[in-house]
């Protein structure tokens, strides 16, 4: 059993507060990724769970134990770096058996956990050679092996696939899934890329600035933000903010658009004021089809073969990006109507706060 | 490419380039084939003014007679006696200490090192007399161990340097990652630093035996007697009493000016630049 919980963790650069206040249970065995911008110290809180990084304030539990204070090399814990960082001077069959040689495994448990995990990433054949003779992908697998070797209870992977090319980057996605299944293991991921997220995690935490913004399934976070900034980071192309004012009216929200259009959302409000409405551009239609519709004209138009990608500008100069077919003919400087799903409408007030979300349930 | 290779240059600068480059060479070279020259002059030809012209004969019983006639043998004995602990002293200590303070972020680390620079930018005069006042009552005066503490102690300093940047220049995920895979510092050092560091211990292994090798200051302030003389102040003692014997003193330090050009081409294999490549991406 090896569940991960953070009570209040903060880390202090001497005076710079780099993580201020993480409360966090990461359940055994699930896969749990950390995301959000560079600079937002989701690399310093996976540094602080190996141990690598001091935590200047809070508790750290691993398999209910206390590991505060204790060392990274008795934490059970093992580690993926974003550089690989493999032993040039070992082959790869020493570099994957090198951590349970210093730690005195007997010659025959070395070859044997050697090979085990070299079949499971399919590194048999370049068990004799040195990093400087492998691709990217290979090294990275021998970083994977090196780590699963020593069947520690959580791994920690830091952008382990930021430096392969993208084609690479899917692979390897899908062979970490796989290994996650596989092994069972809690698994701890940073990231900086919203689809590595998506498509991984069994739960994400999305961090700004030292803090979380928002924990939850990547469903969950797609169609329920908390705020604009998770609204924002979570899915791609990004939502669409439009500055609209908002009111209660008979018993829902009536928001009214950029150029007039008015439209009608279930919920409730408290006070009228300056709002921000979201709207995933897979959600706005094109065809004109939604509960308000809005006169647009083409700014740029993306053929992606199998969509299409628009951005459009709205009557008072905001652009929006909107997802239509594949064989959308509109070509820039042509003008569209825009129709508005009240379904997938998100509404965020004067603070970003959610104050209702488009989860296509309404 | 800049600058023009002299290959792609106009006619008159190739030419000029093949007339200056052998001149250049000459004169640089010019009292090292004087010295070659004069090893292999006869004593007769020093006698009658022959300096600089041809040699009457090839003499190489001037390189036998050195060795016969003089304890040259004794005094090589004497360097290598110096030499070699002091290269392993120097580059041993400057090892350990390059990687404590390359990779631990202790508070004085800053200082310690600096101390260890600022050591260098001590001239060796004005330490003279002192350390020849501390050898001498430490009972290591006109003894080789006398000569390879006093080296180890001031090459250290340089050393440290050399090594705390070359370590400093390493990955340090490989040291993070040994750490979490439970590794613990003393095997860091001696299964993953040190194997890496070989092409900055070859080059200053190099670079430490060549200055000792040729000191010749504190070969005469520290050393006095035959038994320890190295092999740079004992050359001055092939001069006879009272005539000059050049042409023994050219044998000799072509003899002593050996044993450092062998020790750069037997260390030469493990400069091997990009000996991390493939530690981490690329």
């Amino acid at each position: 059993m090896a569940e991960v919980s953070l009570s209040n963790v903060k880390k202090d650069f001497g005076a710079i507060s780099i993580i201020k206040g993480i409360d966090l249970e990461i359940k055994n065995g699930e896969f749990c990724v950390f995301v959000g911008p560079s600079g937002c110290g989701k690399s310093t809180l996976l540094r602080m769970i190996a141990g690598l990084e001091d935590i200047t304030q809070g508790a750290l539990r691993i398999g209910g134990r206390d590991m505060t204070q204790v060392g990274p090399s008795d934490r059970g814990v093992a580690m993926v770096f974003q550089s690989y960082a493999l032993y040039p001077h070992m082959t790869v069959g020493e570099n994957i058996g090198f951590g349970l040689r210093m730690t005195g495994h007997d010659k025959a448990e070395i070859a044997k956990r050697t090979a085990a995990a070299a079949k499971m990433l399919q590194l048999e054949p370049l068990l004799a050679r040195k990093p400087g003779q492998l691709s990217g992908g290979q090294r990275q697998r021998v970083a994977i092996g090196r780590a699963i070797v020593r069947n520690p209870e959580v791994f920690l992977f830091d952008e382990p696939l930021s430096n392969l090319d993208a084609s690479l980057r899917v692979q390897m996605r899908g062979e970490i899934s796989r290994l996650h299944q596989d092994l069972g293991a809690t698994m701890i991921y940073v990231t900086h890329d919203q689809v590595e997220a998506m498509t991984m995690a069994d739960k994400i935490v999305v961090l700004s600035a030292g803090r979380i913004e928002q924990v939850g399934s990547p469903l969950e976070l797609y169609h329920r933000p908390k705020n604009l900034f998770v609204a924002g980071f979570i899915g791609s192309p990004k939502m669409n903010f439009i500055a609209v004012d908002a009111r209660p009216h008979d018993g829902g929200i009536e928001v009214t658009l950029p150029g007039g259009p008015v439209l009608q959302l279930a919920g409730s409000l408290a006070a009228a004021g300056k709002m921000t409405l979201g709207l995933r551009p897979e959600h706005a239609s094109a065809t004109g089809a939604g509960d308000a519709v809005l006169p647009a004209k083409v700014h740029l138009a993306e053929h992606l073969g199998s969509e299409t990608l628009f951005f459009v500008g709205l009557a008072d100069g905001t652009e929006i990006a909107v997802k239509a077919d594949g064989l959308a003919p509109e070509r820039p400087g042509d003008s569209m109507q825009i129709g508005f799903p009240a379904r997938a409408c998100h509404l965020f007030d004067g603070g970003g706060n959610a104050v209702l979300n488009g989860d296509l349930t309404r | 490419m800049f600058p023009t290779p002299i290959q792609k240059a106009s006619a008159p600068a190739r030419l000029a380039y093949k007339i200056a480059l052998p001149i250049a060479l000459v004169i640089w070279l010019f009292p090292l084939i004087g010295v070659a020259v004069t090893s292999l002059r006869p004593a007769s030809d020093l006698a009658a003014g022959n300096y600089f012209g041809v040699p009457s004969s090839i003499a190489f019983e001037n390189y036998a007679s050195v060795f016969r006639d003089s304890p040259i043998g004794w005094y090589i004995l004497n360097s290598f006696k110096v030499t070699i602990p002091t290269v392993i002293g120097a580059v041993g200590l400057s090892c350990l200490t390059g990687f404590a303070l390359a990779v631990y972020g202790f508070r004085a680390n800053l200082w310690v090192f600096f101390a260890f620079v600022a050591g260098n930018f001590i001239p060796f005069q004005i330490l003279m007399v002192p350390v020849r006042e501390l050898t001498l009552k430490a009972g290591l005066y006109d003894t080789t161990l006398g000569l390879v503490l006093f080296h180890v102690a001031f090459q250290t300093g340089f050393c440290t340097l050399f090594m705390r940047n070359f370590i400093k220049g390493m990955p340090f995920a490989l040291i993070e990652s040994a750490r979490v895979e439970g590794v613990s510092e003393w095997q860091i050092f001696r299964h993953i630093v040190l194997p890496l560091m070989r092409p900055a211990i070859a080059a200053l292994s190099v670079l430490v035996f060549t200055f000792v090798w040729n000191d010749y200051f504190w070969a005469t302030v520290l050393v006095q007697g035959q038994h320890a003389m190295p092999v740079t102040a004992g050359l001055y003692a092939l001069n006879g009493q009272w005539v000059a014997a050049w042409h023994l003193v050219s044998a000799g330090s072509i003899v002593a000016a050996l044993p450092p050009v062998l020790m750069f081409f037997l260390m030469q294999r493990h400069f091997i630049a990009g000996l991390t490549l493939g530690a981490t991406k690329g």
